[in-house]
């Protein structure tokens, strides 16, 4: 049933209701669960919280009906006639992309809203767009994700597409138990949620945070490819994916079709980079005595080296704040050496330890040269007290000229 | 023995200084103004403000000379100063300090840091503070010991023991100005037991500017420390002088001995050696034992283990392990602080109630309380 | 030392003894004059009014804006917050903090670019510190510029 035919009839009924219910149209608000509106027509008498959820939607404000989905007579007092004239109602699933195609494919009538038109093209290059296209009606269609009546633009912070609502919405069925195991599927929203993304996105409010869609993609969500994994996670990560074409790894794991990034970080459940992970996680697929395994715990202790380095040298700061010394140039340096090591550690996806070395060089540098330049000013202060001696020379002498002075009998003048 | 050639230019000298004298002499009564000094120290005996300058030193230098660079009678000497020293220092320490919450302890820092000497001229006001309060503390327990507070000596006392709190409070006042951590939360200790004294608690943070450190507590501490509190201690000096002047020295009235006296000459040197000393001292530990920065204070965040200032730490286990409230502590520093110039008073005026040895033991017993409650409140609850 | 003299009257052996006496006369009294030399010496070197000033380090003094170049960037590594200093045009000079709001890396100013670099992780601000693109959240703060009387001033 394609709303083309409809929507002169719903535009005749809809000019007939508002000449023929003048007061009851007049009024635009939601008012009233029963109320006959313009967009609704009668059809919210009986189906009151349909009617509702459509007029939240842009949908009831922009020539879209009831009938324009559904069919049938949103005129009619009584249900045969409402429910008559190509009258589809709860529809079949799978008609349902091409029935929402049947305006958003439409680029004429897309462009005063300066909406995309290619979300069905898109959608049937998807893994639910083919499953379904298959048969598979259990995948998800356009009202999964968008709803089927309150339909609210991604900007709408309630909206199911919102940027903070679309791990729960593809969570739906991503991460539905019962479903995930019958299909043999990864509960890929409980992982997610346990991830670092969701920590910088709910806990963090950082809504460029990625979500299901950042990678996946959205209306032609399709897992990423083996080799298409760094250039997904390379989107945003791009330092570290530059670090990682330029070493070994790329090729050699694309050619044992390992996937890049997912191999060590998890695709969903992606863990916080913690640097000690360099000294275990080599073994997952090198041995560990070798010389390739050994690579990874030598980028490690490079690392720690330095890191200690900078963390003595920080303690030599704290010292120096308390005499006080100056210690602002100090502390600058710090931050910078601090920042070679976070830098060292992006360099480490190139697996090419003279790359970290370079960097941990760098930041173990700056942490000794602090170190021996406080040294020699506490050395400084330390022999400054050796003047001490010396004044307690000039001291004692001078209590003896006094001492002489006071004992001689007083000359008279 | 002045030989002939080199005498004579000496002469036209020491005319030159006469002839400056002569002048003055006839436009100002110059012995009045030495007398006017004389009142907080120099000399104990009188001055005869209608000689001319000359005859009234010559005067003075004729009267038996009691020394009093010894111990203990020393102790009054080094109250006068130290005091004068903390003055010098403290002068020379306001040219470059900020009295506000924003810019205290980097200025303070930037003393210490930058400026040149500005580690030494700030140590040796740390220190000199320190034996300031240690030297009229002391005084106050040798004047105690040795009785000296039986008519006509009361004012002597009194005055000590004026000295003793108003040098107290110049440490109170003082500690809180570098608005350091330490300095910060230990005033505040200081502060609330202070303010839970029944009566006059309210009125010192009337005076102070809160019951709880604050920018107006600092700056009014400012104000007192400077101004205020050392006018006290001037004060409390000139009683000190005034009353001796007239009740004479103690070791006169019991009876001085010929090897107490001196001459001009030895007492003058006495006193310089004695400055070298106590300058050497200080020196010494200004750079053995310097004052330490811990940040700026920060009033929302309190370090662990945080107590009142080591004089005020004998109240403090009252409220930590007895569980008292506080105005408990705040009565027994009232009541320290009457009983303690009041009691020796009262005993000598009713020495069958009290004799003088049973007051020094009870003075033996209520010290050792206190150093025993001073310990207790420095390691009390400690985490 | 101490023991030649045992009092000024005795028969002068002139010569020797005396100006032995007048040397060592001089001696302690330059001794003794040291003492006040030092003082007053530690007393002038403390009181002169130095350069700085400011004490606190809430208004840091750059420079003259004239060593400036248009499009040019000076890191100032002032303690924990180092931020550069960056001449936009003849007129305009801003002050964007130097630590990435991603892990607080110190960053980088691309000249070519008129932008700044975080190498860590390549994140990318532009000139009104906002986030152009990489894992930053927030875009960098910048500090208020002054220039008084040629100088360039920033109060962080």
């Amino acid at each position: 049933m394609s709303a083309r035919a409809s929507t002169p009839v719903a535009a005749a009924l809809a000019l007939a209701l508002a000449l023929a219910a003048a007061p009851a149209a007049a009024q635009p608000s939601i008012g009233s669960p029963r109320t006959v509106t313009a967009a609704s027509g009668r059809c919210g008498v009986c189906h009151p919280a349909e009617r509702v959820a459509f007029e939240t939607s842009p949908h009831a404000r922009e020539d879209v009906h009831c009938v324009s989905c559904h069919g049938g007579d949103d005129r009619a007092i009584d249900e045969a006639t409402a429910h008559g004239h190509g009258f589809t109602g709860r529809m079949d699933r799978a008609s349902i992309p091409r029935m929402c195609a049947s305006c958003h494919s439409d680029e004429k009538r897309m462009r005063p809203y300066d909406l995309p038109v290619d979300q069905f093209s898109l959608y049937q290059t998807s893994r639910h767009g083919i499953l379904l296209a298959g048969g598979d009606k259990q995948v998800a269609v356009c009202s999964d994700c968008h709803g089927a009546h309150d339909i609210l633009p991604a900007s709408d912070p309630v909206s199911r597409i919102a940027v903070s609502n679309i791990p729960r919405t593809c969570g739906r069925c991503h991460g539905d138990t019962t479903l995930v195991r019958q299909r043999h599927i990864q509960n890929a929203y409980a992982q997610y949620m346990t991830s670092v993304h969701a920590h910088q996105l709910f806990d963090l409010g950082n809504l460029r945070a990625p979500t299901c869609v950042s990678c996946h993609g959205v209306h032609g969500a399709t897992p990423p490819e083996v080799d298409e994994i760094s250039k997904v996670c390379g989107r945003c990560h791009t330092a570290e994916r530059r670090y990682f074409l330029a070493g070994p790894h790329a090729q050699k794991m694309a050619a044992q079709d390992v996937p890049a990034c997912i191999a060590c970080h998890g695709n969903h459940a992606i863990e916080a980079s913690r640097v000690d992970r360099l000294g275990s996680g080599c073994a997952n697929c090198h041995e560990a005595g070798s010389r390739l395994g050994k690579m990874g715990p030598a980028m490690l202790a490079d690392y720690q080296g330095a890191m200690t380095e900078i963390e003595k040298a920080e303690k030599q700061i704290a010292r120096a704040d308390e005499v006080p010394i100056q210690t602002e140039d100090y502390h600058a340096r710090v931050e910078e050496a601090r920042t070679y090591l976070r830098e060292a550690m992006t360099a480490a996806h190139a697996v090419q330890p003279e790359l970290v070395a370079g960097f941990t060089l760098r930041a173990r540098s700056v942490g000794t040269e602090i170190q021996s330049e406080l040294q020699h000013k506490f050395f400084n202060l330390k022999t400054s007290k050796l003047f001490l001696i010396v004044f307690w020379f000039y001291v004692l002498v001078t209590v003896g000229i006094l001492l002489r002075t006071r004992n001689r009998p007083p000359r008279r003048e | 023995m002045s030989a002939g050639g080199p005498g004579r230019p000496r002469e036209a000298e020491k005319s030159r200084v006469d002839s400056a004298i002569d002048w003055l002499e006839q436009r100002l009564n110059l012995t009045e103004i030495f007398s006017f000094l004389t009142h907080f120290g120099i000399v104990y005996t009188p001055v005869d403000t209608r000689l001319p300058l000359r005859a009234a030193l010559r005067r003075i230098g004729a009267s038996p000379l009691v020394s009093y660079a010894r111990w203990p009678q020393v102790l009054g000497l080094l109250t006068a100063l130290l005091f004068g020293l903390e003055t010098v220092t403290g002068i020379l320490l306001a040219f470059y300090y900020h009295p506000t919450a924003d810019g205290a302890y980097d200025s303070t820092t930037a003393i210490v840091r930058d400026v040149p000497a500005g580690w030494f001229i700030h140590q040796m006001h740390h220190w000199g503070a320190l034996l300031l309060v240690g030297v009229v503390v002391a005084r106050v327990i040798r004047l105690f010991w040795d009785r000296l507070y039986h008519p006509p000596r009361e004012l002597l006392w009194l005055s000590a023991v004026w000295l003793m709190w108003v040098a107290l409070q110049l440490d109170f006042t003082g500690r809180l100005l570098p608005w350091d951590v330490h300095s910060y939360w230990s005033s505040m200790r200081g502060l609330e037991l202070i303010g839970s004294q029944p009566v006059i608690g309210p009125l010192i943070g009337f005076v102070l500017g809160g019951r709880v450190i604050t920018e107006n507590v600092l700056v009014r501490s400012y104000a007192l420390h400077i101004i205020v509190l050392p006018l006290f201690y001037l004060g409390g000096v000139w009683i000190t002088f005034a009353t001796m002047r007239r009740i004479g020295l103690s070791m006169q009235a019991e009876g001085g001995d010929e090897s107490s006296r001196t001459t001009w000459h030895r007492h003058t040197l006495n006193l310089l050696i004695l400055l070298v000393l106590l300058t050497a001292g200080l020196v010494t530990l200004a750079t053995l034992l310097p004052f330490r920065f811990h940040g700026p204070a920060d009033p929302y965040s309190t370090p662990a283990n945080t107590r009142p200032p080591w004089y005020l730490l004998s109240p403090f286990p009252l409220v930590q392990l007895l569980r008292a409230p506080e105005w408990v502590a705040g009565l027994v520093l009232l009541l320290s602080g009457l009983v303690v110039p009041i009691l020796p008073l009262w005993a000598a005026r009713h020495p069958r109630r009290l004799s003088d040895q049973g007051l020094r033991r009870l003075g033996i017993v209520l010290l050792s309380l206190w150093a025993v409650f001073t310990v207790l409140g420095a390691f009390a609850g400690r985490r | 030392m101490p023991d030649t003299e045992s009092g000024p009257q005795d028969g002068a052996p002139e010569g020797a003894s005396a100006s032995r006496r007048q040397f060592l006369t001089w001696l302690s009294r330059a001794f003794l004059g040291l003492w006040a030399v030092g003082g007053a010496a530690v007393v002038a070197a403390y009181l002169k009014p130095g350069e700085g000033g400011e004490g606190g380090g809430r208004l840091v003094h750059i420079g003259p804006l004239d060593q400036l170049r248009v499009g040019d960037a000076l890191l100032v590594r002032h303690g924990v917050k180092p931020f550069f200093v960056i001449r936009t045009n003849e007129s305009t000079v801003i002050a964007l903090s130097a630590v990435c709001t991603h892990v607080r890396c110190i960053v980088n100013y691309d000249r070519e670019r008129r932008a700044i670099v975080c190498p860590c992780h390549d994140g990318h601000f532009d000139l009104r510190g906002e986030v152009v693109s990489g894992p930053p959240p927030r875009p960098l703060p910048s500090y208020e510029v002054s220039v008084r009387a040629g100088d360039v001033y920033v109060r962080v």
